[in-house]
């Protein structure tokens, strides 16, 4: 046997184990399963950062036909009627205190007798803004709804002065929302939590692979047999890497595609290459880890520490341009942010390896780096 | 229950946990710095939203226009460009995520009091993102038709611009901001943290300490002893639960020292409600490890049952009300939207227990249930 097959027999059979001991963890893998379907499911289908059903209660002293109107226009989605005040400004601030309510809406007693007779009206609103992303978005769909009420009163009784035959100057906006024209969240939602998913799943599973063989001593074996340190150490990256395609294939299929008609516009195979080389990069960020800690509860914690700001900060949740920039700097270096760019280029945008290559060149030379001083720590550690 | 077998237990475990300097070290830092990343860089405010701007006009009302936009601090300009070839380009690379089409004729047309067309692009590839960026397009361009209709109305009738402007409003809405009156975002965000980084902290520990034995098997020395499994459990988490509540105070310094967060509560009810949400969240990591066998799983079953869930349906970034059906029944299966709530309650409303007692009786009950069935599936003998 040439020593090519002999290396690539090594490879095969140290890959081979690492199925064989995946596959007798029967409650990992029905985890895996949860997490790339059911798991995506759920996110899915019913999460969404958009102001959504704020409850609103109204404090309606004035009872006309106006105030009605007024009233009936916060409407879903933005809004859900919650109900009415009757017992003055106490009960109100009760039902915000305990948080069943969003808002509520103040119409003083003259409102119509004062917009009939042309005198400026002033309605109140009172948000909680706990939560103040969702509290400024009340405030402005508010104000908003108040303005074209009142302009429309007020060209109303313009029409009535003029005659009606004026035509007035207007800028008439007409917005266009591309690639999600109907600002679909589900399609947002599903994408980032299948790359959540992945991105657990690269970290851990190699790193926990490895320091496992550490913690149990069967590294030991592994060192005084004539594998390499990379024929060690590729073979857990590959067969993890497969687990996570394989997950990820079947979460696009059945649910992406299947379930929530995300389109794919751009092209698979660019996808899943993309998609092994991010798993290749953050695999070798999970290898670093298996250097440094010496069991696997460190790992456990080594993990949480490196992947729950990864998470949060690459992009998906907060943009780039809202974070300081030393964070900006520190995201330019987690390979999610680029895969989160490519990803949604490819699926939503239909971009391609023309459009993308900076990405994942920046992508490939990041895998390479920690890939590299993974390889180098691990040699050092072992001295082999 | 024997409290010296408990005592000495809690006194094994914490020096286990103790002479793994490194495992040590994190418990504390891990929620530590979780706290500072998150506390600096997650945030939901949409400014400086990157913009460019077809003008194929040229005249003075259009440049006009177009510097409302450029002037506004919610759009980032990076130029104007000549064809929607372009903005086609710069959209896709996402290099914007906004664009504006000023088309031709428009000074024109609004000069002879007709109405023109302006057409924007928006980048839906993120859904809030487009819905906010939405959001200022349409304010800015109702107060550019409101300075339009001023003026044109004010020479057609003979009154002033600000007469016309008060005719044109009738009706005003004031709004009043609770609890967060400046719209401060780290106010909010840094008292939910502490709810998140507490949501995966504990379990974590907890069911890699548990796991940890059984895998090493090490428990059979707990198997063998004179240990009740009541006693083993209860000593076997209090030095985790010990760890957490070191951990919630912290954060609770972090929050309001670091973060300026306010603090309007009581601290007393406030470190009560958190002991039993830590226990409750290292219950989580308890009932886990009854589960599984292998670290690795106990750490993949941790992180897709608290982690993942905890972005997801406690109302750090969403609230609650705003899920749809599916979605607000796991929010309701976690712990974690339960104590939002109270977090809430002490950080920003400063309103006492009598408002959120039934948060507070859910965690009580929430936490019991979970250590019963800890209790009730844990065996001192494997199968």
């Amino acid at each position: 046997m040439s020593r090519w097959t002999v290396w690539f027999r090594r490879l095969y059979v140290m890959t081979a184990k690492e199925f064989l001991q995946l596959g007798r963890d029967w409650m990992l893998l029905v985890f895996i399963v949860y997490a790339f379907t059911a798991d995506i499911y759920l996110a899915g289908s019913g999460v969404s950062l958009q102001l959504r059903q704020a409850v609103l209660h109204v404090l309606d002293q004035d009872g006309s036909t106006a105030s009605r109107e007024l009233i009936g226009r916060f409407q879903p989605p933005n809004f859900q009627m919650g109900g009415w005040i009757t017992n003055g400004p106490r009960e109100a601030l009760r039902l915000l205190d305990r948080g069943q309510t969003m808002a509520v809406l103040d119409i003083p007693a003259d409102f119509e007798s004062d917009l009939l007779s042309g005198i400026p009206t002033r309605i109140q609103m009172q948000i909680d803004t706990s939560n103040s992303v969702q509290g400024f978005l009340a405030a402005s769909y508010a104000q908003r709804i108040t303005a074209d009420f009142g302009a429309e009163r007020a060209m109303a009784r313009l029409h009535a002065q003029s005659g009606g035959t004026r035509s007035l100057p207007r800028i008439v906006d007409d917005h266009r929302v591309w690639f999600n024209p109907n600002q679909n969240d589900t399609w947002f939602m599903s994408i980032t939590e299948l790359l959540t998913i992945i991105t657990l799943f690269a970290v851990l599973l190699p790193a926990a692979a490895m320091v496992r063989e550490k913690e149990r001593g069967t590294v030991e074996q592994l060192l005084v047999s004539p594998l390499s340190s990379f024929q060690i150490m590729f073979p857990k990256v590959l067969s993890m890497t497969v687990v996570i395609l394989i997950g990820c294939a079947v979460s696009l299929s059945l649910v992406l595609r299947g379930m929530f008609h995300v389109p794919v516009r751009g092209s698979l195979a660019l996808f899943f290459g993309v998609t092994s080389l991010f798993v290749f990069t953050t695999a070798g960020l999970g290898l670093l880890i298996s250097t440094i800690a010496r069991n696997l509860a460190q790992v456990g914690m080594m993990t949480i520490l490196v992947f729950t700001p990864m998470l949060f900060l690459s992009g998906a949740w907060t943009p780039p341009e809202a974070m300081p920039v030393w964070m900006r700097t520190v995201m330019y270096a987690s390979p999610l942010h680029y895969f989160i760019d490519t990803s949604f280029g490819i699926l939503l945008k239909g971009a391609g390896i023309d459009i993308l290559w900076p990405e994942i060149a920046i992508m490939a030379a990041l895998g390479g780096i920690i890939f590299g001083t993974g390889m180098f720590r691990f040699r050092s550690q072992f001295g082999k | 229950m024997n409290i010296h077998r408990v005592i000495a237990v809690s006194w094994k475990e914490w020096r286990e946990i103790v002479r793994d300097r490194v495992f040590f070290a994190l418990a504390f830092l891990v929620p530590v710095s979780m706290m500072i990343l998150l506390g600096y860089g997650l945030s939901l405010d949409v400014e400086g939203i990157p913009l460019a701007i077809l003008d194929e006009d040229h005249s003075s009302v259009s440049r006009d226009y177009a510097y409302r936009f450029i002037g506004s601090r919610y759009f980032d300009f990076r130029g104007y460009v000549t064809s929607e070839r372009e903005l086609d380009e710069l959209l896709t690379e996402s290099r914007i995520r906004a664009a504006i089409v000023i088309p031709p004729e428009f000074e024109k047309r609004l000069l002879s009091g007709k109405s023109a067309a302006v057409q924007t692009l928006i980048d839906g590839t993120f859904p809030f993102r487009a819905q906010t960026t939405k959001g200022y397009i349409v304010a800015i361009n109702a107060a550019a038709n409101m300075d339009l209709l001023a003026a044109h109305l004010s020479k057609a009738f003979g009154i002033s611009q600000e007469a016309v402007r008060e005719r044109l409003q009738p009706v005003r809405l004031e709004t009043r901001y609770l609890y967060n009156q400046s719209l401060k975002s780290i106010w909010s965000l840094a008292p939910k943290l502490v709810m998140l980084i507490l949501m995966i902290s504990p379990p974590f520990l907890t069911a890699l300490g548990v796991v940890r034995e059984k895998e090493s098997g090490s428990i059979y020395n707990i198997y063998v002893s004179t240990v009740s499994r009541g006693e083993f459990l209860v000593g076997k988490l209090f030095p985790y639960v010990a760890i957490s509540m070191v951990n919630a105070g912290v954060l609770f310094v972090l929050a309001t020292a670091l973060f300026g967060a306010p603090f309007k509560g009581s601290v007393a009810t406030f470190f009560a409600a958190t002991l039993l949400y830590v226990i409750c969240t290292t219950g989580i990591g308890l009932l886990v490890s009854v589960f599984v066998r292998t670290q690795i799983a106990a750490m993949i079953v941790v992180s897709i049952i608290t982690l993942v869930p905890a972005v997801l349906y406690s109302g750090v970034l969403i609230p609650v009300f705003s899920l749809d059906t599916t979605a607000r029944v796991v929010a309701h299966i976690l712990p974690a939207m339960y104590y939002t709530n109270i977090v809430t309650a002490c950080f920003m409303k400063g309103i006492g227990i009598t408002s959120f007692w039934p948060d507070v009786a859910v965690l009580a009950g929430y936490g019991i249930l979970l250590m019963g069935l800890g209790y009730a599936l844990f065996r001192k003998r494997t199968s």
